[in-house]
């Protein structure tokens, strides 16, 4: 961990709905070009925080966030950053597939278009057929590229959602719960994509599955009703957690 | 000149209505509406087959008349025609910025509750009350031309303008939040989210929605009365600054006339009438049908 470039950096996070708090004091540092999984039961505030990470939260009228979050030594979190340059920089995927009601082919061009990456109809369809040569979908929509979005099944939706996400070319893929509603076959193809898509992007995952962190990621966080309890090598965190609520959480003990 | 020429012409009223076996002819003569003289003429005609019925297509292009023979909705079809373009232009565009204003941009504070109150209301305000307000401040305060589709297309605009809204929003409400993060996520601005991704979905419901709006402000009468559009108007108006009447008006006029004649014009214009109101909800149901899309 100690050669390693941190691409996202977060200090004394705390997010409010309201009166109540969400996160506690999260400090977290990110790994370039690395997986982290961030793992803990439901509502112990993952999704909260990633969605920090993007801005997600100013979505909410209720929601407040407070603290630091550096992307590359740049702070991001504050009222005069411009959200829709950090969204561009920093892409996700949410937990249920959410494809745009339009065609394969305008969904992956939407995001190029609104900011203007492609210079004519030829940049356009180059974009769309490496986002999704990336997605690992293109073998099987090429020849459907007009069809609804929505007509796909659900791991290829997820699928073309990724490849929405990285059509703008994104430093920083997030997602939520990626793999929630595939069947295995699905999954693991996803996984296999993750695999691949950390070569290019830095890419932080929120799961359920304590088998898929484990081998998809690099670096895991444990959450525990809002604070980050265990930050660790993956490996370490399955094999030699330092805390005892992880070690429990990980062995099906509670959670 | 000097030359002999045939030309139709159409029965007197009464006659009309003796052809029709609407009035007896035993009874004595000084208490029908017609002499003895105007029934010899009439068989004599029948005798030899110069009378004949055929259907009344002037009827669809003639003003109004005080003859039943001649008149016509000719008039009141194209001041319907104008009236509800000049609601439809200025209701549609207004009505779709304001649903998308408040449901999309508007802050939730209490000027933004306050007028969602009022748009809710004023959906159930009698339609009369929008004929009086028409009176007073189009008529009375602006000096718009009196009887005129213009101000019954404005008059109308206010009464629709929140039953566009009402569904608009609605339609806006049942796009899945989930849309609107994918864009979002993908670094659209707000603006380009809504314009880009939820109004394109909120289409169908907000076109039928218009479209059942204006078949109401279609069989509208009351509030036209009050601004004049009941006036005997016998030419027929060629743009939205011509006195005229409209459909339902016309109805309303007729069914107060005293000439017999009147009951079958009266009703042939309620069949008028209830075809283009089932023409357009029809029109607005494919519409929906055609428009929407399914989304997961």
């Amino acid at each position: 961990m100690v050669n390693e470039k941190i691409k996202i950096s977060t200090r004394n996070l705390n997010v409010y709905y309201g009166v109540k708090q969400a996160l506690f004091d999260i400090n977290l540092d990110l790994f370039e070009k690395k997986v982290t999984a961030l793992i803990g039961p439901s509502g112990c505030g993952k999704s909260t925080f990633i969605r920090c990470l993007n801005r997600m939260n100013d979505v909410i009228d209720i929601c407040k966030v407070e603290g630091s979050i550096k992307v590359d030594g740049e702070e991001i979190n504050g009222k005069e950053i411009d959200v829709n340059v950090v969204r561009e920089r920093i892409g996700m995927v949410f937990q249920k597939p959410n494809p745009f009601p339009k065609s394969i082919y305008d969904n992956i061009a939407y995001g190029p278009r609104i900011h203007g990456l492609a210079n004519n109809q030829d940049d356009l369809d180059r974009i769309v057929e490496n986002s999704l040569k990336k997605a690992a979908l293109w073998e099987e929509v090429k020849d459907r590229l007009n069809q609804p979005g929505t007509g796909l099944s659900g791991g290829q939706q997820q699928r073309l959602c990724i490849a929405r996400a990285i059509s703008i070319n994104p430093e920083v893929i997030l997602m939520d719960e990626p793999c929630s509603a595939l069947d295995p076959i699905a999954t693991a193809k996803i996984e296999e994509l993750i695999d691949e898509l950390k070569k290019s992007y830095t890419i932080v995952i929120v799961t359920h599955s304590m088998s898929q962190a484990a081998r998809v990621s690099q670096n895991t966080g444990f959450f525990h009703l809002g604070k980050l309890l265990e930050f660790n090598l993956t490996e370490k965190i399955f094999k030699n957690p330092d805390n005892k609520m992880t070690q429990d959480y990980i062995t099906g003990r509670f959670g | 000149m000097n030359k002999t020429s045939e030309v139709a012409l159409t029965l007197s009223d009464d006659i009309d209505q003796v052809h029709k076996g609407n009035f007896p002819r035993d009874i004595p003569e000084d208490r029908r509406r017609f002499s003895d003289f105007q029934l010899k003429i009439y068989d004599e005609q029948i005798a030899q087959k110069k009378i004949i019925s055929e259907f009344n297509w002037p009827f669809l292009f003639n003003a109004d008349s005080r003859e039943p023979e001649i008149a016509g909705v000719g008039a009141s079809l194209m001041g319907s025609f104008f009236t509800l373009i000049v609601c439809l232009l200025l209701s549609f565009p207004l009505g779709i910025l304001a649903a998308i204003y408040l449901e999309e941009f508007a802050p939730k504070n209490k000027i933004t509750e306050i007028i969602e109150v009022n748009v809710n209301n004023l959906a159930a305000v009698p339609s009369i009350v929008f004929g009086l307000l028409g009176l007073g401040v189009f008529l009375n305060y602006f000096y718009l031309p009196r009887s005129t589709p213009l101000v019954g297309g404005l008059v109308l605009a206010l009464m629709t303008l929140p039953r566009i809204i009402i569904p608009c929003r609605a339609a806006l409400k049942a796009v899945p939040p989930s849309i609107r993060e994918g864009a979002l996520a993908l670094g659209a601005s707000k603006v380009q989210t809504v314009m880009h991704n939820v109004v394109p979905l909120a289409m169908p419901g907000t076109l039928s929605g218009t479209i059942i709006g204006l078949s109401q402000a279609l069989g509208e009468t009351a509030p036209l009365l009050l601004i004049g559009m009941v006036a005997f108007i016998n030419v027929v108006p060629s743009t939205p600054f011509d006195p005229s009447a409209v459909l339902p008006v016309q109805v309303y006029l007729w069914s107060e006339s005293a000439e017999r004649g009147f009951v079958e014009k009266t009703s042939a214009t309620i069949i008028i009438l209830i075809f283009f109101l089932a023409f357009m909800n029809s029109f607005a149901i494919y519409l929906r049908n055609k428009f929407e899309k399914r989304w997961s």
